[in-house]
């Protein structure tokens, strides 16, 4: 049974389409990969997901609730959460009020308790931050105000931020960009660390090495196009995938070359977008 | 057909402002409020220097002596009238100067800054503009001359009506103006360089331009162009007053964006049009709204249009989440949790217990308690500024709006049908008693603030603030000002009945009707102190939280579960209902209710001093309330310290330097420096009376409920008890008797909770060791002001102005002392202030 399910999902940025008709499912309990070069159009289909692009053709079903026309933040009381390639942190508040103001749902009558009492009844949600920042060990950064850490750390935060309300899936948008080899190593361990928190992943990158390292399913995305899905071994040997990256039809032991290669110019990539 | 032609007159005036608010922004990025006001003062100087023969600068003598002066005015001619072709070029001269101080001493500084450190600088500079204005050109403004003849036309264009020739001019010029401007920019390589810079600063670099040439350029072609115009266009249209020609600003600016605040043809033709459909509504409304469906709009529809044309616009481009890579907006000073209260609470009720004896004599006692009565009323609606804008980051021009409608309503739910005060013509009402009359005022103003926050859903930062303007223009129109709704005759203001607390009077006046009933700010106290403990309730709770969220990036707090759209409403429903509780203590506090205490205008100035004195914190609210605002403590005490300064006369102009500065060097505002003074100060009270610590310790102990309420019962007791300060004939003895009543009261309390903690011999210890800190600086503070402020100021209070420049002397030291040994710590390592660290542990 699909968790997540994108059925003919098209979306159009005037004339381009950005996402071309694409399917694609996330299991429960998994954590599938998408993986293609720059401007495939893989944050166009997180935001189609989340509800931070209009459709224009197709469908999204979330445990079994069609998603379509549903505001984002009722996506997200679905279950269904997300981070920003570019981060999009509350640079305003503490990383502690990043989370809890996330993790903390708003009954009717909030205000009112609010003005009375605050903080009555926020244990609960203080305890659920903790835990967020433990499962990412960056406990020690709750007091932190966001601009004063590294671009690793607030990476973590971003994280964090995403899983603090226990979502059933979190969409992660290059988590592991400009993080170095170690740092992006220890982050894929985290993150198959959240799965067994009963949570679900689906995990972007064009850094090959992770996706291929720590996905159980892959979708490989080109020119806004699902050219290739399956386990990583699978794709690995996918001759269309070696094509779209290389250029040429070669075997499978060019294959892991390629996506050696591959990883190292996204990285580069991923440098020159954060340079800028 | 002929109606619509009348109206092209007016209709250049909002084309020619519509065209320059289009080139300024196309400049620099900024929609600048003070457009109207550079122009206006384009058309004074020009009007007093062709029929005055004379000119002045636009600063004012701000020297409070008459002995050395600063020059401002300068005799042209000695005959009083001056030919116009020069008095033309003075002006535009002046318009092109202040177009360049516009730019390089305002906006430049500030091109990085938040969208809303430029609204208020914009305002800032409109406030001084019009100070200046009021000083040096007076408050009775002389039918200005027109430039183009003004002998009608007969049977204009075969259409058997007379119209003014002057029209036909003023459109021609205007159409002439539009198409230079269109190609000027079209077609010469300085105009291309504009558009390349609005684009991105490099393609102006790639042209050979330095984009702040480009920026200096296109603000004077703005300021220069709104002078013309109004110089030509502005007479046809009867009285010119600063403030009438700030609001010009409006409709400009709906001009401005029909053209999307990128096209000046269609800036133009969308001003001539607009200027049209309102003169053609104005003519026809008696025919066209009639009954009761309609009749109420007669007055207001001129007003709404603008309204109109500006949301319907805004919202249709607008959207719902800002797009992906739209620039995010820079930050707003940060908005920090209050935290210690109890030293908050205890510095401002120290602070105003000081200052009420201060005011020692009779006469000069009323005005401090009309000064305290007006700042508490403004603190109330300065705590909504601080919700809406500081919090959530919604720039809303509308406060003084909200407050309005709430006042009104109370006033007619109050109202019995008998006509009194200055208002004899009876108005209908309901005869509510006031707790429920100003409630139901206080829940239309929620309403209505919701009807106002429902364009922030799409539309944000400086656009918000030009819809939030506007209703507030139209509503002043459609409810305030209109008679057929308000019942009330040619601008009276509505009669509001004394409210009585179990048969108390505590209403603002007292028995010979000054406003000087203490019992009024006992009351007024109560509601402010409830206000402000809820907001600081709100910023610490989940509610607050998501207000910062929504105000640091809407995209992630959608992304985060926050229903942005609600949350955004929420804000503007708090807001309003507190600016709504402020309108009605206003009205409380004036026995009656006018459209002039609810201006547009003031709702203006009121954003900008709440800016001024910290537009994210409490303590902020309550410095623009309490000190900042005209008529407020800080004059009323200035004026009474300094006799003959007449601050009152600067106060807008002041303000206006003040909210500039505030805008580029520190954002935060005057709280930002009061915080670690009110820090130190609270802390060192406690410290130095016998027994405050342990209050404080139970205060947030676990039996903190009943310390608060013996606290509050204390604070209430204490105000009532100096209400009767009137009938003591020695002030000092009473004092003295009310002080020490008041300290042993608490000593005993703290009693009661544990033992006394300082003791005696501690608190001692403190007031000696402050006075080894910082006597030496009080006594200079206390001689200098005794030598030197004779030499300023023409007379003065004896006795005061030494303490005052002792406290002068102490304020000076707590804010340099950080600086110095900041800069100390930094060369030295980690030597910090020993003094500073000890009081962070023990707080911490
Ligand atoms: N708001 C937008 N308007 C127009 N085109 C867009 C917009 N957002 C993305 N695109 C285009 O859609 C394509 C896919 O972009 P994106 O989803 O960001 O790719 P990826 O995340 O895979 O790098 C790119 O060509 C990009 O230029
Ligand atoms: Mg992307």
């Amino acid at each position: 049974m699909a968790l997540l399910e994108a059925r003919g999902l098209s979306v159009r940025y005037g004339g381009l389409f950005a996402n071309n008709s694409i399917d694609l499912e996330c299991r429960a309990g998994q954590l599938v990969g998408l993986i293609g070069p720059n401007g495939a159009g893989k944050t166009t289909f997180i935001d189609a997901i989340t509800g931070f692009t209009p459709v224009s053709s197709g469908e999204v079903v979330f445990d079994g609730v069609n998603l379509n026309d549903k505001a984002p933040n009722v996506r997200v009381a679905l279950g269904l959460s997300r981070t920003f390639q570019s981060l999009e942190l509350f640079e305003d508040l503490t990383v502690r009020d990043n989370l809890l103001v996330v993790a903390q749902r708003p009954k009717w009558h909030s205000v009112v308790t609010d003005v009375l009492w605050p903080g009555r009844d926020e244990r609960k949600y203080h305890s659920q931050v903790r835990w967020a920042l433990e499962m990412l060990q960056i406990e020690s950064l709750a007091e932190a105000m966001p601009s004063d850490l590294s671009h690793g750390q607030r990476k973590l935060i971003s994280v964090a931020r995403s899983i603090v309300a226990k979502p059933q899936l979190v969409l992660l948008d290059e988590p592991a960009a400009g993080l170095d080899t170690a740092e992006s190593h220890l982050l894929g361990e985290r993150l198959r660390g959240l799965l067994a928190q009963d949570m679900s992943l689906f995990l972007i990158d064009h850094d090959m090495g992770l996706v291929l390292n720590v996905c159980d399913y892959i979708y490989v995305l080109d020119f806004g196009v699902i050219i290739a899905h399956g386990t990583p071994s699978e794709v690995r040997a996918n001759p269309t995938v070696i094509a779209a990256y290389l250029g040429d039809s070669a075997g499978e032991a060019q294959a892991r070359e390629g996506a050696a290669l591959l990883s190292r110019e996204s990285g580069s990539d991923a440098q020159s977008e954060m340079n800028q | 057909m002929f109606n619509l032609l009348i109206g092209l007159g007016i209709g250049s005036l909002y084309a020619c402002l519509g065209a320059g608010l289009v080139i300024s922004f196309k400049g620099s990025g900024v929609i600048n409020f003070a457009h109207g006001a550079m122009a206006m003062y384009g058309i004074f100087t020009f009007d007093r220097a062709w029929s005055g023969g004379e000119f002045f600068l636009p600063l004012v003598d701000f020297l409070p002596t008459s002995t050395v002066n600063v020059p401002v005015r300068i005799t042209l001619s000695s005959a009083g009238r001056w030919p116009m072709i020069p008095s033309l070029i003075l002006a535009l001269l002046m318009a092109a100067a202040l177009g360049l101080a516009a730019h390089f001493l305002v906006f430049r500084p500030l091109r990085n800054a938040a969208p809303l450190g430029k609204v208020i600088a914009s305002l800032g500079l409109a406030l001084y503009l019009q100070g200046v204005a009021l000083v040096n050109f007076g408050t009775s403004f002389p039918q200005a001359k027109s430039i183009v003849p003004t002998e009608a036309v007969e049977n204009f264009l075969g259409l058997g009506k007379t119209f003014p020739r002057n029209t036909i001019y003023v459109v021609a010029f205007t159409i002439l103006l539009g198409f230079v401007i269109w190609a000027g920019y079209r077609f010469t390589r300085f105009g291309l360089a504009t558009r390349a810079a609005a684009g991105n600063e490099k393609g102006a670099v790639l042209l050979g331009y330095s984009p702040q040439t480009l920026a200096a350029v296109n603000w004077v072609i703005a300021s220069v162009t709104a002078t013309l115009a109004v110089i030509i266009v502005g007479p046809i249209q009867g009285t010119i007053t600063p403030v009438g020609l700030t609001a010009l600003i409006v409709p400009a600016l709906a001009a401005a964006l029909i053209g999307g605040l990128r096209s000046v043809p269609i800036a133009v033709m969308g001003g001539l049009g607009l200027g049209a459909v309102q003169t053609l509504l104005d003519i026809k409304r008696s025919d066209w709204f009639t009954g009761p469906a309609l009749g109420w709009l007669q007055s207001g529809v001129r007003n709404t249009l603008p309204l109109v044309v500006i949301v319907v616009v805004l919202f249709v481009r607008g959207k719902s989440l800002p797009s992906r890579g739209s620039v995010v907006e820079r930050r707003l000073p940060l908005a920090p949790q209050p935290k210690r209260i109890f030293e908050h609470a205890f510095v401002w009720l120290t602070f105003l217990v000081l200052l009420a004896f201060v005011f020692e004599n009779s006469g000069a006692r009323t005005k401090f308690a009309n000064s305290l009565q007006n700042g508490i009323v403004l603190s109330i609606i300065m705590l909504s500024i601080v919700v809406i804008t500081g919090y959530t980051g919604q720039i809303s021009l509308a406060q003084m709006t909200f407050a309005g409608i709430a006042a009104f309503f109370t006033a007619r739910m109050m109202a019995d049908g008998i006509g009194r005060g200055a208002n004899l013509v009876p108005v209908t009402g309901f005869g509510l008693p006031w707790p429920v009359a100003g409630l139901i005022g206080v829940i239309m103003a929620v309403i209505v603030g919701v009807i106002i926050g429902i364009p922030a859903v799409r539309i944000r930062g400086v656009q918000l603030a030009v819809v939030t303007i506007a209703a507030a223009i139209a509503m002043q129109s459609v409810y305030f000002e209109n008679d057929y709704i308000t019942q009330l005759r040619a601008g009276v203001p509505a009669y509001i009945k004394t409210p009585t607390f179990f048969g108390v009077d505590i209403g603002a006046r007292s028995a010979r009707a000054q406003n000087e009933n203490p019992n009024f700010v006992i009351f007024g106290g109560i509601v402010l102190a409830l206000c402000a403990i809820a907001v600081a309730n709100i910023r610490r709770g989940g509610v607050g939280r998501r207000f910062l969220a929504i105000r640091a990036n809407e995209r992630a707090a959608a992304a985060g579960g926050i229903n942005v759209v609600r949350t955004k409403l929420l804000a503007f429903a708090i807001s309003a209902g507190l600016a709504g509780i402020g309108g009605v203590m206003l009205g409380f506090k004036q026995v009656e209710v006018s459209s002039a205490n609810f201006n547009y205008g003031f709702g203006l100035s009121v954003l900008a001093f709440a800016y001024l004195a910290g537009i994210t914190s409490i303590n902020g609210a309550l410095i623009a309330g309490m000190l900042l605002s005209a008529g407020a403590l800080l004059p009323t005490f200035s004026n009474y310290m300094f006799a003959g300064t007449n601050i009152d006369k600067y106060i807008t102009l002041i303000g206006g330097l003040a909210i500039i500065v505030t805008a580029i060097a520190n954002p935060g505002g005057v709280a930002i420096f009061l915080s670690e003074p009110f820090r130190h100060a609270g802390n060192w009270l406690v410290s130095a009376i016998p027994g405050m610590q342990t209050i404080r310790h139970a205060f947030r102990g676990p039996k903190s409920f009943m310390v608060r309420l013996v606290l509050v019962v204390i604070c209430v007791g204490l105000a009532v008890w100096l209400r009767q300060a009137q009938f003591v004939d020695n002030v000092y003895l009473w004092v003295l008797i009310s002080v020490v009543g008041f300290l042993i009261l608490g000593m005993i309390f703290a009693r009661s909770l544990d033992k006394l903690e300082p003791s005696f011999a501690e608190a001692g210890a403190q007031w000696n060791s402050w006075f080894k800190q910082f006597g030496v600086t009080a006594i200079a503070g206390y001689a200098a002001g005794w030598v030197i402020w004779p030499i300023r100021v023409d007379s003065y209070s004896k006795l005061w102005m030494p303490i005052v420049g002792a406290v002068l002397a102490l304020f000076v030291r707590s804010i340099v002392k950080p600086i110095l040994s900041n800069r100390a710590s930094k060369t030295h390592g980690s030597d910090t202030d020993s003094d500073v660290a000890n009081i962070r542990t023990e707080v911490g």
